[in-house]
């Protein structure tokens, strides 16, 4: 195999894919990146057996073929060499000489049959999402994943095709983070699957704002086709625990807040939040938001937010980490805020369909 | 839901409703059933999963409180789940991991975990409910909670066994965790072992990796420079890398001789828990766990004999247990107080060393306060003697057997009155003053090591 690119091309394609492979592995073959180099154009694919990614990138190719290379260092040499343009020629040993200008380096790499194969879409449910919207989607919800490892079907984003919308949910157990996305979903296609936090986040940095991306899901392993690249995962096994039951019920006040000032502010006042305690106390008065925090021994702060409200004066406590989660993932200009009362959770919802749902914290008197 | 549940969970609603807003309620506890109760636990059967991830996260204070209202005591909280109950302990695996959960069964055996040693067959009680909590908090959120979490008390008292109760939680409910369990000194001599042998690389490898960490006895560490380096930087790349560690130790670590400050601020940067030698409501119920365990059946007088001349450590009580319970089986004779003492009278001997006498309270307190020795006995009576005196003999009320004439006699001819007085005293001064209460039970607790 040889073939001679740019260097700029080049990284962008192990860009994409050198995310997947995991730093500590058993299996030594899984810390490699496959080369696979066809009429002008050359594929990469790593794998982690969870999740795989395979994207490419255009090349003059002297030679077809095919070989794996240890991913991290061929990476990391790429991204060091002076010249632009790169030469690799793989010889049959699976020994690779990079050229470069002046620069000269062999790697050893591994024979292309070890390299396990990503795994076949057949018979699978088709779903065609624009890049946009889902990649919106991901960014509204995934903040709340769970990261409790005995929890493991929270340890995902559930992706629940129904009723002619992709319902995204997330949720730790305190919070919990909704998105719809509007699609055409015929009647056979629709599904239930949980997509596994790592998958998620790839997806996340593949995604663009044009094109579509086809969505295929099959028994246990959903595949994302983003056209030059191809992300596959194993879905999490179990059921994703009934949402909508944490949704609660009508609220009794809502607050209009411009969400870049409301998270300016909760920012600062949480900066004297006690990581014991480690919350901040938004109270209500007429036409006014008072946000406190205070920690014994060490300060306090407060900010002041005039808002429209007419209903009673009370105050409600969050975690101001989860408060800011979904303020930083809006674009929104304006966010709604649904409360209850003291004790039972708070709604952030803003115009199109999305719903945030955060428990509030106990206040000590 | 038999009339019982029916009824305790009635009680347990009432406690509840004051916690929790009306909504949170009706929305979660409405359609909570109470399964089963038992001395320990109790279990509530919740219509799906959400439920028990919504009120373990959100709602288990006020659930805890209400138990505890409704009980006067606390028990642990289980969930069922009426939902298919899906397999809560193996995320999605692949052939691989299916793979080495098959040989988990026999790898069980090789962390060196003594199976018996579990969190149900630990008898909790007022000296190591502390101990006993933070463990568990350990056990069900690795890394979370308590890091590292220090466990210490005297000889005997279930530092081992807390510790293996853990390693043993943590691999039933994940088996994939890898868990180490050794004592510092396996961690030693695999230390020198390595370092003959060139392959240190390995050991690094081998401790560095693991997920939970257990090392029993770790005051043997106590002087071996090198090993402590390497534990040292161990202990950081776990701890950086958010993996649990557990130690146990004989003593506080700051009291191990010869242990580098990094290390004593490390032990002591997560939880300290100690355990203390149990009470004699405690010793009963280990020692009728014990037979239960052991299906034998003793007279309740001698449980009582045993639970009341074997206070210092839970295993010699064991001990005594299994002889008096082989004697009855071997000879069949019936079991009479004098057997009994005959039986183990070497136990009951070293008993009677360790026990504490007037003396020693008085030169513990005469130190402490600095106060001479003679000032125990003499007949003057300034405040700054007088008060250490009084807590000599509260002292010597609570820890010896003594009369109030005995103990006023060796205080230099007192009355018995005096020493009631002096009793009633400190009692009353413990109640209002926290640093005379702690002051007092330092030296309590110095006297009993």
């Amino acid at each position: 195999m040889k073939f001679s690119v740019t260097k700029e091309k080049l990284l962008e394609g192990l860009q994409q894919v050198q995310n997947v492979v995991s730093t500590r592995t058993t299996l030594p073959i899984l810390s490699n990146v496959l080369l696979q180099a066809n009429e002008g154009v050359v594929h990469l694919t790593t794998t982690d057996l969870d999740v795989g990614v395979r994207g490419s990138f255009e090349a003059e190719v002297e030679k077809e073929g095919a070989t794996t290379l240890p991913a991290r260092r061929l990476f990391n040499i790429v991204r060091e060499l002076p010249a632009s343009e790169i030469q690799i020629d793989v010889d049959g040993k699976n020994a690779a000489s990079i050229r470069s200008g002046q620069s000269f380096f062999k790697i050893l790499g591994l024979p292309e049959e070890e390299f396990p194969p990503l795994p076949k879409f057949e018979e699978a449910k088709v779903v065609t999402i624009r890049q946009k919207d889902l990649r919106d989607g991901l960014r509204k919800s995934s903040y709340a994943i769970s990261t409790d490892e005995t929890r493991y079907v929270l340890n995902g984003l559930l992706f629940s095709f129904k009723d002619n919308k992709l319902t995204l949910v997330a949720t730790d157990g305190r919070r919990l983070a909704m998105v719809d996305i509007e699609l055409e979903i015929p009647r056979s296609q629709e599904t239930d699957i949980i997509v596994p936090t790592k998958a998620v986040t790839e997806l996340q940095r593949l995604l663009t704002d044009e094109g579509d991306v086809k969505v295929s899901v099959s028994s246990g392993q959903i595949a994302f086709d983003l056209n030059k690249t191809l992300l596959v995962s194993k879905l999490i096994e179990g059921n994703y625990p009934n949402y909508k039951q944490v949704i609660p019920g009508e609220a009794k006040e809502r607050v209009t807040l411009e969400r870049e000032t409301f998270l300016n502010s909760v920012r600062r006042v949480s900066l004297l939040a006690s990581e014991k305690s480690n919350s901040i106390k938004l109270n209500f008065s007429k036409n006014n938001i008072d946000i406190t925090a205070n920690t014994p021994e060490v300060g306090e702060a407060k900010e002041s937010l005039p808002v429209q409200y007419k209903g009673r004066d009370f105050s409600i406590a969050f975690n101001p980490e989860f408060l800011m989660a979904p303020l930083r993932a809006l674009t929104e200009d304006e966010v709604f805020l649904d409360l209850i009362d003291e004790m039972s959770p708070g709604v952030l919802k803003i115009q199109t369909p999305f719903l945030y749902v955060l428990m509030p914290m106990r206040i000590s008197s | 839901m038999d009339e019982k549940c029916t009824q305790l969970w009635q009680k347990l609603s009432a406690a509840l409703k004051p916690h929790v807003s009306a909504d949170t309620f009706k929305r979660w506890f409405s359609a909570v059933e109470l399964a089963a109760v038992t001395p320990k636990a109790l279990s509530f059967r919740v219509p799906n999963n959400i439920y028990q991830y919504w009120i373990e996260s959100n709602h288990m204070a006020a659930l805890e409180a209400a138990v505890l209202t409704a009980l006067g005591e606390p028990r642990q909280i289980e969930f069922i789940s009426s939902e298919s109950p899906i397999n809560d302990s193996e995320p999605a695996a692949t052939s691989k991991q299916t793979h080495s959960v098959n040989d988990a069964k026999p790898a069980t055996s090789s962390f060196g975990l003594n199976p018996r040693n579990t969190f149900e067959s630990f008898v909790i009680g007022p000296n190591n409910e502390i101990a006993h909590a933070a463990a568990l908090a350990v056990a069900q959120s690795p890394a979370r909670t308590y890091n590292p979490l220090f466990i210490y008390g005297g000889v005997g008292l279930g530092k081992t066994h807390l510790m293996q109760a853990i390693g043993q939680y943590v691999i039933a409910k994940k088996k994939n965790t890898k868990v180490i369990y050794l004592s510092s000194e396996l961690f030693i001599n695999e230390f020198i072992d390595a370092i003959q042998h060139n392959n240190l690389v390995k050991f690094r490898k081998r401790y560095r990796q693991a997920d939970l960490l257990c090392i029993d006895d770790i005051q043997f560490l106590g002087g071996k420079e090198r090993s402590q380096e390497e534990f040292f930087h161990t202990f950081n790349t776990l701890f950086d890398g958010h993996k649990q560690i557990v130690l146990s130790c004989d003593r506080p670590a700051s009291e191990i001789a010869n242990l580098e400050h990094r290390l004593v601020s490390r032990f002591e940067w997560g939880l300290t828990a100690e355990l203390q030698p149990p009470a004699i409501e405690t010793r009963l119920a280990i020692l009728r766990k014990k037979a239960r365990g052991m299906q034998i059946k003793l007279p309740d007088q001698i449980f009582e004999f045993l639970a009341n001349r074997i206070r210092s450590n839970v295993r010699r009580l064991e001990g005594a247990l299994m002889r008096v319970a082989s004697f009855a089986s071997l000879s069949g004779k019936a079991l009479t107080q004098e057997v009994i003492e005959h039986l183990l009278k070497d136990i009951l001997q070293e008993e009677a060393r360790t026990s504490i006498t007037i003396e020693q309270i008085q030169r513990k307190v005469a130190e402490h306060f600095d106060v001479r020795l003679a000032d125990m006995t003499s007949k003057r009576r300034p405040a700054s003697i007088a008060f250490p005196r009084q807590v000599a003999m509260y002292l010597a009320r609570e820890l010896t057997k003594s009369s109030l004439n005995e103990i006023g006699d060796a205080f230099g001819g007192r009355d018995h009155g005096t020493v009631l007085h002096a009793c009633k005293l400190v009692k009353r001064r413990m109640k209002e003053q926290d640093s005379i209460r702690q002051t007092i039970s330092f030296i309590d607790s110095s006297l009993q090591r």
